[in-house]
């Protein structure tokens, strides 16, 4: 099996977009889901402010999606424009 | 190296049923572990119920345990059954050990936190005792789905016939769907058992809320398994799609990078939700008054932290369909 | 063991295509319909004040599945969609008990049956949303809560129908899976029906609950 360059580095570009997104996603899930068990918590104390709650809740976790975009930016580049 | 096929098949073989039963073994010891140590603090409170409490943690062990039997049956089938003997054979071989042993992790850690949870919450009321166990045997028996997952895939990988499909790129699919379903079942089970080790604390503490938090744990345990059944359609996909030959390296790398990417992207979100419904569960036993409004932020919530699972499903089937 | 892929076919050739039907999901499927059909016709047939045992078995079924469309779904929605939901869920129970009974097999074991009551579940879901809050809210409601969250949002939906249907079709073809190994390596002398109990009549309630009540919630989020 000769291995050319080009199709060795295709190779490796795929396998780093799969390693991107796949590792990339542990972080920001884990994250998001602390973020939603704190809001369940604070509700729970407090069901009044349930609006304030929700809205800060969904700002968090967006934030915390950042590295998330990021890696499924790096695997798309990876895929198509590498 | 000159060896013939069925060489590597045995080498294969043996090394498909060590990895099988070697990561197997991990999840389930250490899960009965936290029960049995939750059952001694549990027995050191209230000594006059040991025979319950006893039996409770006997029955949530062989539960916990049964995650890692699965892993030991396909252990057993890697060992001791006649493959025919083709060059994919191999690599089907060293996929189902890998999905089975990884599959078992997670399932064996989670199905360990509920019983655990109820030998406590009946040290602390005792008249809770049937109620309590009902509520952690169905928590447990839920925390099993994704490795029944995983068994699941084994099996089809051990039984489908690939002698009629090309060697190169069906040996990187082969791999690539063992690991996608293997490592996908790791989060969901560890999230699983978190939501019902809340869901039997909460029934100790307030046994009048059994039913709605029996409800809502269940919701959330379903949603929690999201990524694994995520991790199972990639995994279907890449078993039962027939791909053209080929001799670069660039196509079968894909396919090995879907089921990376599946199988490790489906860990992080499952934990989360794991996390988000652990707390509402919780907390709606402390409150039942608000529990639409706590049902409809966990699900709310968890929808979010689902969403780089979806990101990592797309990338995956990019890598599989356009790619 | 090899026979576990194998599901016997009935291809008809209709006009150049090909309508493959899968012969034993369909028998077992009208013997759920048959059986579903005789228990409510008995059921109902006398309706007294001191009820028979069919008729205590009815009220409980239709009691408990009412109470949760109604706390999800709210007093006036829950008189439209309260019977289908209770005759999904005896329908799922029965077809996940089936698999007991020797010589029968659960038609929820084919991935054919498991997808399109997920599907049906979905579509009855939108309608449900469309018809509550309109078409323009509903469309705007996929770009929440950027616009460029819109295909994503559409994503989501697809997978939820994916997670529901693959999430029941693998349990129970697990079951079935594990049972028919463990006979095989006893060599069929023993059937364990310690086995049996477990992934047929216990797993499979459990699936069959968590089915119908996603369902319920599904239809509860879209309507809101």
């Amino acid at each position: 099996m000769a291995i050319e360059g080009a199709d060795i580095v295709k190779a490796a570009a795929f396998l780093g977009a799969g390693i991107s997104m796949g590792v990339g996603a542990i972080g920001p899930g884990v994250g998001e889901g602390m973020a939603a068990a704190k809001a369940c918590e604070a509700i729970g104390k407090n069901p009044k402010e349930a609006g304030l709650l929700t809205r800060t809740m969904l700002v968090g976790q967006a934030v915390s999606e950042s590295t998330g975009i990021y890696s499924l930016v790096i695997a798309l580049l990876l895929l198509f424009v590498v | 190296m000159a060896y013939d096929i069925q060489t590597w098949v045995n080498v294969a073989a043996f090394i498909g049923g060590g990895m099988a039963m070697g990561f197997g073994a991990i999840g389930a010891a250490i899960g009965e572990g936290f029960t049995a140590a939750s059952a001694n603090e549990a027995i050191g409170r209230n000594p006059k119920l040991s025979g319950d409490i006893f039996k409770s943690m006997l029955v949530g062990q062989a539960i916990a345990e049964s995650a890692s039997i699965f892993a030991l049956v396909i252990a057993m089938m890697l060992l001791f059954t006649k493959f025919p003997a083709h060059t994919l054979t191999p690599f089907v071989l060293i996929a189902a050990g890998l999905c089975m042993g990884f599959g078992a992790i997670g399932s064996g850690v989670g199905s360990g936190f509920p019983a655990g949870a109820a030998c406590k919450g009946m040290a602390r009321q005792p008249e809770v005792t049937g109620r309590l166990t009902t509520n952690m045997l169905i928590g447990s028996a839920v925390c099993q789905t994704p490795a029944i997952f995983s068994l699941v895939v084994s099996f089809i990988l051990l039984f489908t016939d690939f002698s009629v499909r090309p060697v190169s790129p069906t040996w990187a699919a082969i791999l690539g769907a063992g690991i996608s379903s293997g490592l996908g079942a790791i989060g969901s089970g560890l999230g699983g058992g978190l939501v019902a080790e809340a869901s039997c604390d909460g029934v100790a503490r307030q046994p009048l809320t059994a039913t709605p938090v029996t409800n809502v744990m269940l919701l959330s345990q379903a949603v929690t398994q999201t990524t694994a059944i995520y991790a199972l359609l990639v995994s279907f996909i890449l078993m039962f799609k027939s791909f053209p030959p080929t001799d670069l390296l660039a196509p079968p790398m894909a396919l090995l990078a879907s089921g990376l990417c599946m199988g490790i992207g489906a860990i992080g979100p499952a934990i989360g939700e794991g996390f988000a419904g652990r707390s509402a569960v919780a907390w709606i036993a402390r409150n039942q008054k608000h529990i639409a409004d706590l049902t409809r932020l966990m699900l709310v919530g968890q929808a979010v932290a689902e969403s780089t699972g979806i990101y990592s499903l797309v990338i995956a089937l990019v890598l599989i369909f356009v790619v | 063991m090899e026979d576990l892929g194998k599901i016997h076919q009935l291809i008809i050739p209709f006009f150049g295509h090909d309508i493959t039907l899968n012969v034993e999901v369909i028998v077992m499927t009208w013997i759920v319909f048959f059986s579903l059909l005789c228990f409510g016709f008995f059921a109902t047939k006398k309706k007294s004040r001191l009820p028979g045992p069919l008729q205590v078995v009815g009220e409980l079924f239709v009691e408990h599945l009412y109470d949760l469309t109604e706390d999800a779904l709210g007093k006036e929605l829950s008189k439209t969609y309260a019977p289908l939901i209770c005759a999904l869920f005896m329908f799922l129970l029965l077809s996940n008990w089936l698999g007991i009974i020797p010589h029968l097999e659960e038609p929820t074991k084919d991935l054919n049956t498991p997808l399109s009551l997920g599907l049906m579940g979905f579509f009855i879901a939108h309608y449900a949303g469309i018809k509550a809050k309109g078409l323009k809210t509903y469309l705007k409601d996929y770009c929440e809560p950027m616009f460029i969250m819109a295909p994503l949002n559409i994503i989501g939906e697809l997978a939820k129908v994916i997670s529901i249907s693959f999430r029941l079709f693998g349990n129970i073809m697990g079951g079935a899976i594990i049972i028919l190994v463990v006979s095989h390596l006893t060599y069929s002398i023993i059937t364990p029906p310690f086995l049996n109990a477990f992934f047929g009549m216990f797993v499979g309630t459990i699936q069959a609950f968590v089915f119908t009540m996603l369902t319920v919630v599904y239809i509860a989020v879209q309507v809101n």
